[in-house]
């Protein structure tokens, strides 16, 4: 399979104003960056306000130039080849912005189509196409800035796909929008992942991660912290699978008998009344699972460490500090 | 091929205009309230320099107030394209193919459109008030100085925009400056030669400059090959600076690639 996205050394710095006396001259946003997207793939992008994830769209998009290294889309160099790689791309934001909202949806679509090279015709077939998957035909002709969030969601959506891109920036793409929609918009996703459409998605959604993506890239100060199947990147925390159960009255007994079986790696408290063990094999698990029963737990549960979990132990509670 | 491709964006962007035009007006709203009060204007600088100065200048203050509304709205140019980047489409416009020259120069050409009816309603409804009479073998010509001269002037416009596009906060005073400095050196209230050599010869640059001297031509009269000089002085000017704007568009782009200051965000 050939890569959407290559990036090697991929470095970009941003001049810091002389006013702000930080002391710095500049503020490093991507740092040494590799990163690999397989075409027909959807690539998450997970990290923290100030990882890097919007200088690298930024880059991707041809808005922004590397300060050093290499970054080609579909073998092509963002820097030299920088028309034909519009050609390839669309880009979808979250929120408010990047809709002519004093025009209708069909003004919108028709707008962006001419703009990636469409003619009349097309631009006209296209624009139906288009409202047609996002389901917006019947407000087609309603001015934008009366749309629900989820509707100008879709919208933008539709118009990231005017020119038919091979690959899709997707940033933030549900911000602020609520769970229905939400959904709704990840099916959409997983559509255009079966008719082959590359997806970089950046998140700060861990369940739409491990919903949508095939592989995510967990960055963090411009470095890439971790890389792999949202369903999988859970060993990098724990190799284990875990029970999880809530227990009345003393545990100190059933512990020490969970301890006893073999397989079993630990047992730890996670909140009052609720106990976690950790098991090596599936037959380590449905011992404790049996012993459990018989001894009274309820809520049980089994599971393996999630992503939510990645995240916190790489890049560590921070608050709502920025770095 | 690539010129095609660049007028079908022009067009694209002109429609956009339009319809963001007809979304900002109705027809009563432009009548009574663009047009009640353009018109307004060239009446009360009229009779404001028919009081002040001398009468001989009376017909040329009235016709240079009357093409200035073309101006003023061309003019808006400056403060329609810094929305491009308060909707946030500015990065989505810069990374798609379309060239970003193209784009601007069309999505804001409803004010040419509507300052050169603006500007025709006041010449020819005002005008009989104010002793200026047009022959009707004239008035196909009136129109085509006023469209040279709005177009020019929306071509200035545009160079000034891209350096509003950097400081969105100044847009309504750069618009507003450039147009009242226009008013006032480039012979609309008071004749170019008034003004020290150096200030006459940037006027010369500026289309209004030689709009007017063709438009006064027209109103006095005088022969059409001096109209038509002044006609292609404009025109001149007008290419100069779609010229100027077109490189300064590439500029903005490869200098916002450089520093990121294309904002990309929600």
């Amino acid at each position: 399979m050939t890569n959407a996205v290559e990036t090697r050394g991929l470095r970009r710095t941003y001049a810091l104003d002389r006013r702000a006396k930080t002391g710095r001259s500049e503020v490093v946003a991507l740092h040494q960056l590799d990163l690999e997207v397989a075409e027909g793939s959807v690539h998450g992008l997970l990290g923290p306000n100030g990882a890097g994830k919007t200088t690298l769209c930024k880059i991707l998009a041809t808005v922004l130039l590397p300060t050093e290294g290499e970054v080609r889309v579909f073998g092509r160099d963002v820097r030299t080849q920088t028309r034909k790689v519009r050609r390839d791309i669309g880009i979808v934001f979250g929120g408010e912005r990047g809709l002519y909202t004093r025009l209708t949806a069909r003004q919108n679509l028709h707008y962006w189509c001419a703009l990636y090279g469409l003619r009349r015709p097309a631009v006209r077939a296209r624009t139906e196409q288009l409202l047609e998957r996002v389901g917006l035909v019947d407000r087609a002709d309603e001015k934008v800035e009366g749309f629900s969030r989820g509707m100008k969601q879709r919208l933008h959506l539709a118009r990231g796909l005017a020119g038919d891109p091979r690959l899709l920036l997707l940033d933030e793409p549900t911000t602020g929008m609520d769970p229905v929609s939400a959904r709704d918009f990840r099916s959409m996703v997983d559509e255009l992942r079966r008719e082959g459409k590359t997806i970089l998605l950046t998140t700060h959604d861990m369940d739409e991660a491990e919903t949508v993506c095939d592989v995510v890239t967990l960055i963090d100060g411009g470095r890439v912290l971790a890389a792999g199947d949202p369903r999988s990147i859970g060993a990098l925390v724990s190799r284990h699978e875990r029970v999880e159960f809530d227990f009345v009255g003393p545990v100190a007994e059933t512990v020490r008998d969970l301890l006893d079986l073999p397989g079993v790696v630990g047992c730890t408290s996670v909140s009052p009344g609720r106990h976690r063990v950790e098991t090596a094999d599936d037959d380590a698990t449905k011992a404790a699972l049996s012993l459990l029963v018989d001894r009274g737990a309820t809520a049980l549960t089994t599971s393996r460490p999630r992503l939510e979990e990645v995240y916190l132990k790489l890049i560590g509670d921070r608050g709502m500090a920025v770095r | 091929m690539a010129l095609r491709y660049s007028l079908r964006v022009v067009r694209y962007s002109a429609q956009n205009a339009v319809a963001d035009f007809a979304a900002t007006y109705t027809w009563k709203s432009w009548l009574f309230g663009w047009l009640g009060r353009m018109l307004s204007q060239v009446v009360f600088f009229t009779l404001a320099g028919r009081l002040l100065g001398s009468p001989s200048l009376h017909r040329e203050r009235f016709v240079g107030n009357s093409v200035m509304t073309c101006v003023v709205e061309a003019m808006m140019v400056v403060a329609s394209s810094a929305w491009e980047r308060r909707a946030g489409t500015l990065p989505l416009l810069v990374s798609s193919p379309a060239g970003l020259f193209e784009v601007f120069f069309g999505r804001s050409l409803q004010w040419v459109v509507s300052g050169t009816a603006t500007s025709f309603v006041a010449l020819l409804a005002l005008g009989p008030f104010f002793g200026v009479h047009w022959a009707p073998a004239a008035v196909p010509v009136v129109v085509v100085v006023l469209l040279v001269t709005s177009l020019g002037s929306y071509c200035f416009g545009l160079f000034l925009s891209v350096l509003v596009l950097q400081a969105t906060q100044l847009r309504n005073i750069v618009s507003n400056v450039s147009y009242l400095a226009m008013m006032t050196f480039c012979g609309v209230q008071v004749p170019v030669g008034y003004w020290p050599a150096p200030i006459g010869w940037v006027a010369e640059c500026i289309p209004i400059t030689h709009g007017l001297r063709a438009m006064n031509a027209l109103a006095a009269g005088g022969r059409a090959d001096m109209v038509g000089q002044q006609v292609l002085e404009a025109a001149l000017c007008g290419v100069f600076w779609v010229l100027v704007a077109a490189a300064a568009f590439r500029l903005l782009a490869e200098r916002g690639r450089r520093d990121g200051s294309i904002e990309y965000s929600a």
